[in-house]
């Protein structure tokens, strides 16, 4: 394990990634990138539970460690974008289902459009090159 | 053969291969402090644990399978190793940012090191945590054991008990964190202002608008931040003056009450035999309840400290708590208890006189009067209390010695010589006063025409301090000549009848007046011509009486009193005396100018 010292740890990981730039590294990033977006998107219309969301997200290649999406749905949820409620599991643990909320709704439908724009534009300029 | 272990996952139980256990242990654990200061890190946990729960769950065929090291790999490949999980927090840069870094500042924890320990790891730990190597703290802590009489290893005993030994990874790792030092604090000052500068490089312009808001508050969020970290520098520095304070008392106390107790590293003379005197109670009972009177408060101010200073500090307990507020009020109480019944003890005062007569070989001789010193002044070995001391007599046993002996010079009725002698002493009743005073040892002789007075008092074996006093009073006919001669070693004062206030007797011969007031028989006349004295003009109930001089020699003076009016002026050459006596029968004038001189007197006849 790494030992990187508090408060400077955000800090130096950044720096140390712009020194390292390989194409790994890119990728992992451009993909927790639309993490956020993507698990919004995923409980738009259906509330799902954890493991629903990490089936779907691994499908699409999202994800490569599960362990990724927990703190990012604790933060979502602390931000007011998700809800959650236990349901009882036939088989194995009671879920907690995640559920969008009001402000979740108009953040997707924001994320939605600024998604939009961003793929047009990446389009247009990759395909210009 | 394998040991298996219970354990329960999200509620669920499952049977785990021993090495299976441990390795999921260690995940777990590095999981919990790769997240020790994220928002809502218990739910995290709870969360990863019921993934890990279901994965296994997946993963088992029946009930009965147990968990192997093989399932567990599979599981922590499935969820990621810790940097997975903390990487993630790298996206998120700009909003959160400056509310983060504060809340993920891991301060560095205080544990024993018993991987480098010598006795228990305190000084190894200690070194981690101010980021020193360990060889200072060890020769810092010899040094203050040596110079504090061992008092120190007190201190070392009371850390060793509460500061938690580094047992796990994590915990090593936080022993060996980030320490408060001046370029650290360079650093995060400097970080503070890059991370505004790079936000105002960083606006992104198509969302400027809301970047203005996030911007103005990020500004403010890193002041804040460097604000925190000083008032947090600040609350560490307190610490550390609550420490030295609270941990000082202690161990001079603690060697105070080690001396008191046992008089064995320095000794001080009779001490124990005083405390024992004026409390009655064993030294040792009244020396610890003062230490645990004062010391304990100072115990509390001493765990606060370290409490400021040390994030994971062991509690001390609740049991340990109130026993030590139980034991500190008992302390409290019974020290209350000897004082007042000390302060009862002196409540009554009682005394005893005894009154005899004293006969001069020849009536008409001058008495003398002698002060006797005692040797037992010399005696080194004493303890000094108020007036009296206490020393050992032949039998080795404590008696006390005081001068508190006082002499009053009175007027006899009749024509005998009397001397009374008053015995006083405190107690806690009259009889017990009385008893006491009874006991005081009082000497004095007459031999011939001198009479040899004691300048001191001795009680009997093993009295108590309480306030023993002799009041000589010595009554003598009027007309009795006497003589004074002081002890060679102290000047003694004696006191005059009257109320006159203290008249120094010294050697001279003294009378007794019929007012009871002794008269001086040797002493000189006190000049009672004032000439000498300058420039005056005084008018009262015996007259006027004036007199000027100047600087260069002129004077005049004039006397108006019962004895009539003389008048005398003078300057460098002339000279004129005018006397008048009482009734006006005669004039009497003088007059002189340079060599001629005329007298003239004028009587009614």
């Amino acid at each position: 394990m790494q030992t990187i010292t508090s408060n400077t740890k955000g800090k130096s990981r950044h720096k140390k990634q712009k020194e390292v730039m390989n194409v790994e590294n890119t990728k992992a990033q451009m993909r927790k990138g639309v993490l956020e977006y993507c698990i919004l998107s995923i409980l738009n219309g259906h509330d799902k539970y954890a493991s629903e969301i990490l089936s779907t997200l691994k499908d699409a290649k999202m994800l490569v460690v599960e362990g990724t999406i927990y703190p990012l749905l604790t933060r979502l949820k602390n931000a007011g974008l998700l809800n959650y409620r236990w349901e009882e599991s036939t088989s194995g643990p009671p879920r907690k289902y995640y559920t969008l909320t009001e402000t979740g709704k108009l953040f997707l439908k924001e994320l939605d459009s600024t998604w939009d724009e961003l793929r047009s534009a990446t389009n247009l300029v990759t395909k210009n090159k | 053969m394998n040991k298996t272990v219970n354990i329960n996952l999200a509620n669920i139980l499952f049977h785990i291969d021993e090495g299976a256990f441990n390795k999921m242990r260690l995940y777990l654990e590095s999981i919990k402090r790769s997240f020790a200061n994220t928002p809502g890190s218990d739910e995290i946990l709870v969360d990863i644990e019921a993934r890990i729960a279901e994965l296994f769950h997946e993963k088992l065929e029946n009930e009965r399978q147990v968990i192997t090291e093989k399932e567990v790999d599979e599981v922590i490949t499935i969820m990621g190793q810790p940097e997975d999980y903390m990487v993630d927090e790298d996206i998120f840069e700009d909003e959160p940012k400056a509310k983060r870094s504060s809340e993920q500042r891991r301060s560095k924890k205080l544990y024993r090191d018993t991987e480098m320990k010598y006795v228990a790891g305190v000084s190894s730990g200690l070194a981690h945590y101010v980021g020193v190597d360990p060889l200072w703290v060890r020769l810092l802590w010899i040094v203050l054991t040596i110079g504090s009489g061992g008092g120190f290893i007190l201190l070392y005993g009371l850390l060793w008990i509460l500061i938690p030994e580094a047992t796990t990874t994590s915990q090593k790792l936080d022993m060996r964190g980030e320490d408060i030092n001046i370029s650290n604090i360079e650093r995060k000052v400097k970080e503070g202002f890059d991370d505004v500068a790079e936000k105002v490089k960083s606006v992104d312009y198509s969302e400027v608008g809301n970047k203005v808001k996030n911007g103005g508050k990020t500004f403010f969020d890193t002041i804040g931040d460097i604000i925190m970290f000083f008032f947090k520098v600040f609350g560490k520095f307190i610490g550390i003056i609550l420490i030295i304070v609270g941990a000082a008392t202690i161990i001079g106390m603690f060697i105070g009450m080690l001396t008191l107790g046992t008089l064995d590293w320095f000794h001080l003379p009779g001490l124990d035999g005083v405390l024992k005197n004026i409390t009655g109670t064993p030294v040792w009972v009244v020396s610890m309840l003062l230490f645990f009177a004062i010391g304990i408060p100072f115990f509390f101010l001493l765990y606060l400290g370290l409490k400021i200073l040390v994030n994971n500090l062991k509690s001390i307990g609740n049991i340990a708590k109130f026993s030590l507020l139980g034991l500190w009020l008992i302390s409290i109480i019974s020290l209350i208890v000897l004082g007042v019944r000390e302060a009862a003890s002196h409540a009554f005062t009682g005394s005893v006189t005894t009154e005899k007569e004293l006969y001069l070989d020849n009536a008409s001789d001058t008495l003398n009067i002698q002060l006797v010193s005692t040797e037992l002044w010399e005696q080194r070995e004493f303890m000094r209390m108020d007036d009296s001391v206490m020393l050992y007599n032949d039998e080795g046993n404590p008696i006390l010695l005081s001068d508190d002996v006082r002499f009053n010079l009175k007027k006899s009725q009749d024509s005998i010589i009397r001397i009374s002698i008053r015995k006083e002493a405190n107690g806690s009743s009259y009889d017990e006063a009385r008893g006491t005073a009874e006991k005081i040892e009082y000497g004095y002789t007459m031999n011939g025409k001198n009479l040899l007075l004691n300048d001191f008092l001795t009680t009997a074996d093993k009295s108590t301090f309480n306030g023993q006093e002799v009041r000589v009073n010595l009554y003598l006919p009027e007309g009795t000549i006497l003589r004074y001669n002081p002890s060679s070693s102290r000047n003694w004062v004696v006191r005059g009848d009257r109320d006159r206030g203290d008249i120094d007797l010294d050697e001279s011969v003294w009378k007794m007046g019929f007012d009871g007031e002794l008269k001086c028989q040797e002493c000189p006349e006190k000049e009672t011509d004032e000439d000498d004295e300058d420039n005056r003009i005084r008018i009262n109930s015996d007259g006027i009486d004036i007199n000027i001089n100047d600087e260069d020699g002129e004077s005049f003076k004039m006397k108006i009193d019962e004895e009539g009016v003389r008048i005398k002026a003078k300057d460098d050459e002339e000279n004129v005396d005018i006397n008048i006596d009482s009734k006006g029968n005669k004039v009497e004038i003088k007059a002189k100018d340079g060599d001629s001189e005329m007298t003239k007197t004028i009587t009614k006849d």
